[in-house]
């Protein structure tokens, strides 16, 4: 377990440096921005994408990958603000919106699990879908006039933060703890490291992925009930691109695409970083427009320099395996080896 | 209680009862009947497609008999999926072993119970000292060695409850030592009564390990009983066809090497896994290099053949230093290379039969566009040549025999007529007719002057075959042998580092 | 000579697809008889060129077992371009184009070498490829004049014209189609290189034993692409007479379903670019013949990705092995992994 922790840890660890790395820096040139409002208001405004990014982890961690997010967020929620638009109670409405998540979940993991289709493509086919579905929903009109008390549940502070972000740091430590410390949980990441073995060994490989699908998509439901009550209207287009920003997020974070690798609080970092970079570029009196060429250099060379160094390490490991099989030399040779 | 855990002896663990199975048209395994009993170790030996793998996902659940069952502890199981039989039982250490690389070697081993942890790892620490192993708990398994994966292997099953342990072809991948310590292990598991089903190619560790023996072939057991019951020949006899002859072996004549440069030339060659290394291959000559896995073998070929960096040392080919040059350059000066995994190095399974043999020959095939004519006559030449056995040039290889993949490989390396063709273990699983044409081909390039360099751990394959032999053991050439010297009692002592008086030099 | 069962397949796989297309082409035909004439059928290619253009060559880097997400956004980045070094800093349209045809060589060339050169998994390299070069187009439009919105037009004639000739009725944009169809055809099915590609994908270990450098032939299918890409943006300029940061942002879905639907495994090893251009015809005609019978266009990636699906599924459950055989598959990936090629 320790040696596992520790791992884990250091890459948790390198994204949290990262982090306030980021932060300091930032500080230095700006030090408004190191005001304990600004602060909050980062992380208060990466409460939409740490959700996303929480949600694919899932996936991401059993192998898979699931780009469907962002219409999934995009139609729940469309569906959910129509419902409170017109006078529908809370309940309903949210109801709704994790109904749709569950929906989309399911249809995912069907195709995945079922039919083997590949994930990238099934959740890129069911994308478009669910997009197109949205405008269908909302006929191409946006959903405005939404009840003024449910606007206001974003702003609700509690210390600072908002009860949103509170909320999803909490359930992010609920789930990083059933990932890291329940049966079912280590369940995801041993699916994702080896899915043969896994099989094996009983556990059940197709359920597990599909329960990371269906986990992912309600994760992006609430995301997008959160997003309604914070933007205060959806736009058929809304959560648009989004799914790309989470995964950025969940590589940011430390967790590989391979599969095995990483953590929900390091996808929830990331999530911080990927929400943060358009304010700190305000901050250092850059436009925002270079928003998306930051995060493309970031993730390039995060990702680059993460596979380079795991490169490094697996090519050391082989190299002291082969050279420890030497013996020593015969008594007659001289020994320069060893 | 006690009645159910110990069983009389007369009542078999594990009973499979006139198993058959098919795979479309091809009857796989035609009755087979098996018992294991508490305690026993079951030899299970058998060639390539003799249906040992198949039993074997058979009573792991993961394939359905078409006929018969499987009894365990007299009770007829029905083993719908892996989970089941593990439910029964039933433990099954792969080949390769299928550890998580990123958890740690406890994770590994507990994951997947429904017990608390404590509870858990106080029956995994009273199991380790039990058997008096040492083991890291806190490694991740990606960094275990084969040997040490394996022992996680046992691990799990044995904290399942495991009464039926089986061990594919453990020793496949271990140095000698670790075998040695594996076979300790059985030892150990065999006196707290596991039935172990052992499968193996190796009929030495029969006799060192089994108690009792079976041997497949054809999908049908062939022989079966107590190890005490038979002696060597009488299981070289059950795994041969009834009615095969020993073929008569060819006679060689060692070439001359009165006035010839050699063709390869290694000089204190040091690389990652092999430590100065010296000796020569000359042209029209078959250099035999023996030595068990992991001596280094393999190591040394691909660094030759530009795959991994050299750390010192100098290789010539035909006089000129080609150390450190990159494969496409070694392949164009003159030598190239059968690789030893078929599948993972070799060959291209979803390609055609005629793109695989063209594929290092590219570069000579036309200008900018492919010339396919040519290449339809190079694919010609090679199917008549090697007797490739395919329905079209545009088959696909994945689909052909082992031993045909195996031809096409070879028909591929030739194509770019190499001075010097290492070939590394080129009749591994195999069968015995494609066995025999390689040999045919390995002759015919002796005879046109081609320098080879047989890398085997068949020493049956290197006596055969080769002119001289040279042994490796840890990464060492440890010995040489003339041809006259060249048997197979010498070369397997010296692959495990027994020195013989007498048999030096060459 | 006898065809073996895969060629058989494809070629079954090409046929349906020829069928779908008919069918397509009969319904909306009955749907709204103008769809028929052939000046309506012929000239809808310039609605869909990009999806076509680009796909073609995307078929190269999925054939090596690779994934491209990025050639979207160096559509974008290529037409503003055009419009920057024309406008502010008045160079020749062509030699604008021919520079922004480098430079998204450059953009591909960049993803594809660390995909090759380091082993990121190519949809990572490609996702923050197109963040990237969306960014890139959204910071070169700051550097123009002209408000990012409005896009860079006044292009001359002779630029826009290309894109809208019609010899003998025959839209320009379908000649250039077919000839980058005989292109990359002769390029993929013909020559050295285009086994080479091929013998990537099926095995890189096997290709690296046989003498190919496949990190060069890897990195070379997202230099294709971004050619392409940038080719589908000077068009797609051409043919709007605007240069705009973000062309070809909602790309992505069709290309890769061109390129599946055609019959290229995202697995890598089996593919070709006849299937390609054939899917992105029945993609294409579908989304303009939808929009014809008066579908709002905004509907249209719900058949589109429907189509992925269904077409995915369908073909794995007529050609998928057992069980095992995906266990297998991974396995040997995972071998694929351990061994990756050294140095």
């Amino acid at each position: 377990m320790l040696n596992l922790k520790k791992i884990l840890k250091s890459r948790e660890i390198t994204s949290l440096a990262f982090v306030v790395l980021l932060f300091v820096g930032v500080g230095a040139i700006n030090p408004n921005f190191l005001s304990s409002q600004n602060i909050m208001l980062s992380l208060n405004g990466s409460v939409v994408f740490t959700m996303l990014a929480v949600g694919i982890a899932f996936v991401i961690i059993t192998a898979e990958i699931d780009v469907s997010v962002g219409a999934t967020l995009g139609l729940s929620a469309a569906v959910s603000a129509t419902l409170l638009r017109d006078g529908a109670p809370w309940g309903v409405a949210i109801s709704a919106a994790l109904a749709v998540g569950l929906v989309v979940g399911l249809i995912n993991g069907f195709g995945v699990v079922v039919l083997k289709i590949p994930s990238i493509i099934m959740t890129l086919g069911v994308n478009g879908v669910v997009r197109g579905l949205c405008y269908v929903y909302t006929n191409g009109k946006w959903v405005e006039n939404l009840p003024f008390a449910y606007k206001a549940l974003s702003q609700a502070m509690v210390g600072g933060m908002t009860w949103f972000y509170l909320g999803a740091l909490l359930l992010t430590v609920a789930i990083h703890l059933f990932l890291t410390r329940t049966r079912w949980g280590r369940y995801f990441a041993a699916v994702g490291d080896n899915a043969g073995g896994a099989t094996l060994i009983g556990i059940p490989v197709g359920r597990t992925k599909m329960v990371g699908f269906v986990l992912c998509a309600l994760m992006a439901a609430v995301a997008g009930l959160m997003y309604v009550s914070r933007i205060g209207f959806v736009t058929p287009t809304a959560g648009n691109g989004y799914e790309m920003k989470a995964i950025a997020a969940c590589v940011l974070g430390g967790v590989s695409l391979a599969g095995g690798i990483g953590s929900v609080v390091g996808a929830a970092l990331g999530a911080i970083i990927m929400a943060s970079i358009g304010r700190i570029l305000v901050f250092l009196q850059f436009s925002s427009d270079y928003d998306n060429t930051i995060t493309g250099i970031l993730l390039i060379t995060i990702v680059v320099v993460d596979a380079l160094m795991q490169r490094r390490a697996a090519e050391k490991a082989r190299r002291e395996r082969l050279t420890a099989r030497i013996a020593e030399p015969a008594a007659a040779k001289g020994g320069e080896e060893q | 209680m006690t009645e159910s855990s110990t069983l009389p002896m007369q009542e078999p663990m594990l009973s499979v009862r006139g198993i058959y199975k098919s795979f479309s048209l091809n009857a796989v395994l035609k009755g087979i009947d098996l018992d294991v009993h508490p305690g026993e170790v079951m030899a299970l030996i058998g060639g390539n497609g003799a249906g040992k793998s198949t039993l074997m996902k058979i009573i792991m659940g993961i394939y359905q008999p078409d006929r018969g069952d499987v009894l365990i502890a007299g009770e007829k199981a029905v083993l719908g999926k892996p989970s089941a039989a593990l439910a029964k039982g039933i433990y099954l250490v792969p080949q390769e072993p299928m550890l998580f690389p990123n958890m740690t070697v406890e994770e590994n081993v507990l994951i997947g119970f429904s017990e608390p942890k404590a509870e858990l790892r106080r029956r995994l620490s009273g199991l380790i000292k039990q058997l008096n192993w040492k083991v890291d708990l806190h490694r991740k398994a990606g960094g275990l060695s084969i040997a040490e994966q394996q022992l996680v292997e046992i691990l799990r099953g044995l904290l399942r409850n495991a009464r039926i342990l089986i061990l594919d072809e453990p020793t496949s991948a271990l140095t000698f030592d670790e075998v040695e310590a594996l076979f300790r292990i059985i030892a150990d598991l065999r006196e707290k009564n596991i039935s172990m089903i052992y499968i193996t190619h190796r009929l030495t560790e029969v006799f060192e390990i089994a108690t009792h023996v079976s041997i497949m072939r054809d999908g049908v057991i062939t022989l079966c009983g107590p190890v005490g019951d038979f002696t060597r020949e009488m299981l070289v006899q059950g795994l041969l066809p009834p009615d095969t002859e020993q073929g008569e072996a060819l006679v060689c004549i060692p070439p001359d090497y009165q006035g010839r440069e050699p063709m390869l030339r290694l000089e204190g060659y040091t690389g990652y896994g092999f430590c100065d290394i010296s000796f020569e291959v000359y042209p029209g000559e078959i250099l035999g290099l023996a030595g068990v896995v992991g001596a280094g073998r393999t190591e040394l070929a691909t660094t030759i053949f530009g795959r991994d960096s050299v750390k010192s040392g100098k290789v010539f080919l035909d006089g000129e230093d080609i150390t450190g040059l990159s494969t496409k350059k070694i392949i164009d000066k003159g030598i190239n290379y059968v690789p030893e995994d078929r599948h993972l190095n070799g060959i291209f399974g979803i390609s055609s039969v005629s793109s695989n043999i063209s594929a290092a020959h590219l570069g000579q095939l036309g200008r900018f566009l492919l010339d396919h004519r040519q290449e339809t006559e190079l694919t010609r030449r090679y199917i008549e040549d090697f007797r490739i056995k395919v329905t079209g040039q545009d088959q696909l290889v994945s689909s052909l025999s082992g031993g045909n993949q195996q031809k096409v490989v070879i028909g591929r390396v030739l194509c770019t007529q190499p001075k010097l063709v290492i070939l590394d273990e080129p009749t591994r699983g195999i069968d015995a007719a494609a066995r025999g044409d390689v040999y045919a081909i390995i002759h015919k390039l002796r005879e046109q002057g081609v320098a080879v360099l047989l890398i085997s751990s068949d020493m049956e394959e290197i006596v055969e075959l080769s002119d001289r032999a040279v042994t490796m053991y840890q990464g060492r050439i440890n010995q040489s042998f003339a041809k006259c010297n060249i048997t197979q009692d010498n070369l397997m002592a010296a692959s495990f580092g027994v020195c013989k008086e007498g048999a030096r030099n060459a | 000579m006898k065809l073996t069962k895969i060629k058989k397949k494809l070629w079954r796989w090409e046929t349906s697809l020829v069928v779908l297309l008919l069918l397509e082409i009969v319904v909306f035909g009955a749907l709204n008889p103008r769809f028929l004439k052939p000046r309506v059928l012929l000239g809808s290619i310039n609605d869909f060129m990009s999806i076509c253009v680009i796909a073609l060559f995307v078929t190269f880097v999925l054939i090596t077992g690779g994934m491209d997400i990025q050639a979207g956004s160096i559509v974008g980045l290529t037409s503003i371009s055009i419009g920057l070094l024309w406008q502010d800093f008045g160079m020749n349209i062509w030699a604008a184009a021919l520079l922004s045809l480098i430079i998204g060589a450059l953009c591909g060339a960049l993803s594809g070498f660390f995909v090759a050169y380091t082993d990121v998994q190519p949809m990572v390299v490609t996702l923050g490829g197109s963040f990237l070069y969306s960014g890139l187009a959204i910071a070169v439009t700051n550097l123009s004049a002209t408000e990012s919105y409005k896009g860079i037009s006044g292009f001359p004639s002779y630029f826009t014209g290309f894109s809208k000739f019609r010899l003998l009725g025959v839209p320009s944009q379908v000649l250039i189609f077919l000839a980058l169809i005989v292109l990359s055809y002769l390029l993929l099915h013909k020559t050295k290189y285009g086994r080479s590609v091929f013998l990537c994908g099926v095995n890189r270990n096997a290709a690296e034993y046989s003498g190919i450098n496949t990190r060069l032939v890897m990195m070379s299918t997202y230099v294709l692409s971004g050619i392409s890409a940038s080719l589908a943006g000077i068009i797609l300029t051409s043919y709007l007479g605007t240069a705009k940061a973000d062309f070809g942002k909602e790309l992505t879905l069709p290309i890769i379903t061109a390129v599946v639907l055609g019959g290229t495994s995202n697995l890598g090893g089996r593919g070709g670019v006849i299937g390609t251009a054939l899917a992105a015809l029945v993609i294409g005609i579908m989304r303009f013949g939808l929009s014809m019978a008066g579908l709002n266009t905004q509907y249209l990636d719900i058949p589109v990705g429907l189509l992925l699906i269904v077409a995915v599924a369908f073909r794995g459950l007529t050609g998928r092995s057992k069980w095992l055989g995906s266990l297998l598959q991974k396995l040997r990936e995972r071998g694929k992994n351990k061994s990756k090629v050294s140095a």
